[in-house]
């Protein structure tokens, strides 16, 4: 492990220890005596009592404790109590296994809403279009020493550098891409130079994820880029619309085909019947006159003669005189038609 | 003088000269090196933290971050290879390697960053102006940056510092060209919704067309069947009828005559006749 202690000095050991074992080596050099009598054992107990005091500290569970002596590391201390030796040793306790997050492009106010800040968020792509992203950095410390000490300014360094690798992630991209299917691909690079760089720093940070918050195009052409989506949506529509025509148009013409096709079909047969039905009548009746012609002949006459007669008004005139009479006959009648079928000789 | 009284005055001249402020001691942190410099002439360079150890008011240490430090500067204009503007924000990463060199180059680091400038702004300056607008965007931005990083700490290194690492932060057109490529977006993605539109609207009409020249051609099908089915109807009724009204065409004539005068001849007809009109041919005949 890179923060195991080194120098002059080797291996140190933990103070606690070495107080205890001090502590044992002046009670044994008093066997039997009283331990409490003189001016030394108090004097001892009292600068033992300082060292605790000053000396105390707590890593907590998500820390880690780092200790230098004379501005030399000499160890790192697990999560727990400690003890360092007042003034000579100074304690640093980074987070290490909080995950930390930067946010690139927007700030979240105190209210929990996002603003975007147009310098930070417009970028340029690759096919020379402009787009707005608001990314978040996650990432964890994991090296402590690196992270404390080998950068400076370690919180804007990542910052920087990950607007740098975003924007050379995006110069590559096409605006399209950016604003819908490229956002994986493009958290994923941008991860991948951020690393590069860092490592290249030696910052003993771990980029845990990159994450797009929101890719827009920028708000001067924002309402443009919405039309487009409309203008699809508008032809889907005009689409859909012409189907609705069609699928109502044909199944009525269907049924109109139907419908004439059966009318003609159901004309032919009525005709074909009433041919039957009026041919077999006279049939019949041929037949009965074939066996008596001149009195089925007869009969049929006076019976028509009958069913006429009775209604029609008759005016009979000798054909010798009718054509000088006949245009002096009253034969209109109020609101009714001289008769048809009235032969003039 | 007895051993312990030897260590005896040691401690105590070193606790006057800690009380007095003329310590003999000083720490070099672990993010420090220091050089120790005697009567104004630089004598030791320490780059290990530490406690360490100098002759009091002769030598004094000068301290210097050994870190990878940041240098930022403001965003300016650099003219690509294409003549054309780009604002760049760059960024650089370096490091004092060599205390003495940058000590004698420089005394404190403001007077250093003054340098720095001029390196890492003339070489990119360099370097942006032989590329064109698209190259630096997009793809060779990553040698781009390798190339200047290189020249610059190559030119860095007679003043004892390293320059890491040389990015640009940000690469923005000035704003009218901003405005200019704002006006271009819009142009096209009205290009593009007015093309989805009358794309829409073509083949919204083919569909309509379509359905209705199905329409015409079924009904036109269905009439031809209509007059078909009708025709032979017709046909097939006339058969029917020259079959039986030929077996006795005048009879049929006498029979439907007779029919005939009886749907005609109704209650309001009035019928002016001679003797010898047909119609009493058969009164006459028959009598």
């Amino acid at each position: 492990m890179s923060w195991e202690p080194r120098g002059p000095g080797g291996n140190m050991e933990d103070p606690f220890a070495k107080i205890l074992q001090e502590f044992q080596k002046i009670l044994k050099k008093r066997p039997g005596g009283p331990v409490f009598k003189g001016w030394k054992p108090i004097l001892v107990l009292v600068i033992i009592g300082l060292f605790i005091w000053k000396g105390f500290y707590i890593v907590a569970p998500d820390e880690q404790g780092v200790v230098l002596r004379f501005g030399e590391m000499v160890r790192t201390s697990a999560p727990g109590p400690h003890l360092k030796i007042p003034m000579i040793e100074e304690v640093f306790l980074p987070k290490i296994t909080k995950l930390h997050r930067i946010e690139i492009g927007f700030r979240t106010s105190r209210g929990g809403i996002a603003q975007m800040i147009p310098q930070e968020a417009l970028m340029v792509t690759g096919d020379e279009n402009i787009v707005a992203m608001e990314l978040i950095v996650q990432f964890r410390i994991k090296d402590a020493r690196e992270f404390l000490f080998n950068v400076a300014d370690i919180g804007p360094t990542i910052k920087k550098s990950t607007e740098a690798s975003i924007r050379q992630v995006i110069g590559q991209k096409r605006i399209d891409e950016a604003l819908t299917v490229g956002k994986a691909q493009i958290q994923q690079e941008t991860q991948i130079v951020l690393q590069q760089i860092l490592d290249e720093y030696e910052a003993g940070v771990q980029i845990t994820a990159v994450q797009l918050q929101d890719v827009d195009p920028p708000e001067a052409v924002a309402s443009a880029f919405k039309d487009v989506a409309s203008a699809k949506e508008d032809k889907e529509k005009l689409i859909n619309e012409a189907h609705g025509y069609r699928n109502d148009l044909i199944p009525k013409a269907k049924g109109e085909a139907a419908q004439m096709v059966n009318e003609a079909q159901a004309y032919a047969e009525a005709r074909v019947r009433r041919a039957e039905g009026e041919a077999n009548r006279f049939l019949r009746t041929l037949k009965e006159y074939q066996q008596a012609k001149g009195i089925i002949r007869k009969r049929i006459y006076i019976e028509t003669m009958e069913a006429i007669m009775g209604d029609i008004e008759k005016v009979i005139i000798d054909s010798r005189i009718a054509g000088q009479v006949l245009p002096f006959l009253p034969l209109g009648r109020d609101g009714l038609t001289p008769a048809r079928g009235k032969e003039n000789r | 003088m007895s051993k312990q009284g030897l260590i005896g005055i040691i401690v105590v001249s070193i606790l006057i000269l800690l009380i007095i402020g003329a310590s003999p001691f000083f720490v070099v942190d672990i993010i420090e090196t220091a050089i120790v410099v005697q009567l104004g002439k630089p004598v030791r360079t320490i780059t290990e933290p530490g406690l360490k150890f100098k002759i009091p008011f002769i030598q004094e240490v000068i301290r210097f971050d050994k870190r990878l430090l940041d240098y930022d500067s403001e965003p300016q204009d650099v003219v690509t290879g294409d003549k054309k503007t780009l604002v760049i924000d760059n960024f650089a990463k370096w490091r004092i390697v060599e205390p003495l060199t940058f000590y004698e180059a420089f005394r404190t680091e403001r007077t250093a960053r003054a340098r720095l400038d001029d390196i890492i702004y003339s070489e990119l300056r360099v370097d942006l102006g032989q590329h064109d607008l698209s190259e630096i965007i997009s793809q060779n931005r990553s040698e781009i940056m390798a190339k200047v990083t290189k020249r610059a700490n190559e030119k860095a290194l007679e003043y004892g510092i390293e320059i890491l690492d040389v990015r640009i932060k940000r690469a923005d057109l000035p704003e009218q060209n901003e405005k200019a490529v704002f006006r271009r977006m819009q142009a096209e993605r009205g290009r593009e919704a007015r093309r989805y539109r009358s794309e829409g609207a073509e083949e919204a009409q083919k569909i309509r067309s379509q359905a209705e020249k199905e329409k015409e051609i079924l009904l036109a099908e269905a009439y031809k069947t209509q007059q078909e089915l009708m025709g032979e109807g017709d046909a097939k009724a006339f058969r029917i009828y020259a079959e039986a009204y030929g077996q006795d065409a005048e009879f049929f004539e006498f029979v439907r005559s007779m029919e005939a005068y009886k749907k005609v001849l109704g209650k309001n007809t009035r019928v002016v006749l001679t003797p010898d009109s047909e119609f009493f041919k058969f009164i006459q005949q028959d009598k």
